[in-house]
């Protein structure tokens, strides 16, 4: 296997801007997320983290804080990362409580420092409505997994339904100052990285869904 | 669609909060003889703001993101859109604008539920 060099072209290093704009979310972070979001979409993401394979090479991008390890199921092998160093300190007290092995590394999506076609399934939550260039961030994605691998994410994106649409695009402007788009084209751009969409499961309206995709054979 | 009656209850506080507020922002902010097309525009625009503001400082945490901001959105919009036109038209009371907001909440969970319902579940093959 050759050492990928990924991401889009003329990516910078790291995204600084992006990489700061989280570091500085990180304290409030568990704040604002840990009790309504993570309790309604509970359910969902458990049932989507239910799919990482006990023998599969599993990506999970963006741990943030790593409110979403009390989903995984116990006893696998993970690959993690985030752009934030503030988020991963911040993670540490629930890598270390989990029942399995979890590699948390700050590292962005555009520059990855893994292999090619190194992992049998990626896994992102709430990812790539911050991903300040989607179809690149896929793209790299694409090139670290294996032919036939599955990439599963749990994400909210835009709508199609009016009047939401015209309300997201509104948003949008204001909540990407301190967080994410409101607006993205997930399964397009999902699509345009050149996976197959497998199964899409809207879990509100067709704004938060859990979307599978595979890398073609 | 949501069946647990904490988020239930939650979103039902939440959008008849913003729905309220939003109503009774833009009844004192509007009055007899305003454009009553700047005023719509304006007004929606403050419900929007307002949801955020509120969704954002006290409801997002315990309800939940996307399911509060939306629908809460859509109320402060269709509040602040019914109530500022009427407001062009003719002093709006607290009592009134109270009862404009609660019923654009109850629309905007009408819409919202009933939507939810029908485009929710899974896709195959997309």
């Amino acid at each position: 296997m050759s050492s990928a060099n990924l991401g889009t072209k003329n990516a910078p290093q790291t995204d600084k801007a992006t990489q700061r704009k989280w570091d500085n979310a990180a304290k409030a972070f568990d704040f604002m997320t840990g009790i309504g979001p993570d309790k309604r979409w509970g359910p969902y993401k458990s049932l989507m983290l239910a799919n990482m394979n006990a023998d599969a090479d599993i990506l999970f991008l963006a741990l943030g804080t790593g409110l979403d390890i009390q989903f995984f199921p116990p006893q696998r092998n993970i690959q993690a990362i985030d752009i934030s160093p503030k988020m991963l300190e911040n993670a540490q007290a629930r890598i270390d409580q989990y029942d399995g092995s979890i590699n948390a590394q700050t590292m962005d999506v555009h520059q990855m420092s893994f292999e090619a076609e190194q992992f049998d399934q990626v896994f992102t939550s709430c990812t790539f409505c911050s991903v300040p260039n989607p179809i690149g961030g896929l793209k790299a994605l694409y090139q670290v997994m294996k032919p036939g691998a599955d990439l599963y994410m749990f994400e909210h994106t835009g709508s199609k339904h009016y009047p939401f649409k015209l309300m997201m695009d509104l948003m949008t402007p204001l909540t990407r100052k301190v967080g994410p788009d409101m607006n993205r084209t997930t399964i397009d751009n999902v699509q345009q990285a050149g996976f197959k969409i497998q199964q899409i499961n809207n879990v509100y309206l067709d704004i938060v869904k859990i979307i599978h995709a595979t890398k073609p054979e | 669609m949501e069946d647990r009656p904490y988020f239930i209850v939650g979103d039902l506080i939440a959008n008849l909060s913003v729905g309220i507020l939003s109503a009774i922002a833009c009844a004192a902010l509007f009055g007899t003889g305003s454009n009553m097309f700047f005023a719509m525009i304006v007004g929606m625009l403050v419900g929007m703001v307002l949801a955020m503001v509120l969704g954002a400082a006290l409801f997002f945490r315990y309800f939940g993101a996307m399911e509060v901001m939306i629908p809460t959105s859509l109320t402060g919009m269709i509040a602040g859109m019914i109530v500022s036109m009427w407001a062009t038209m003719g002093a709006v009371s607290t009592s009134g604008a109270i009862f404009l907001g609660a019923l654009s909440a109850a629309l905007s969970l009408i819409i919202t539920y009933r939507l939810q319902a029908k485009i929710s579940g899974i896709q195959e093959g997309v």
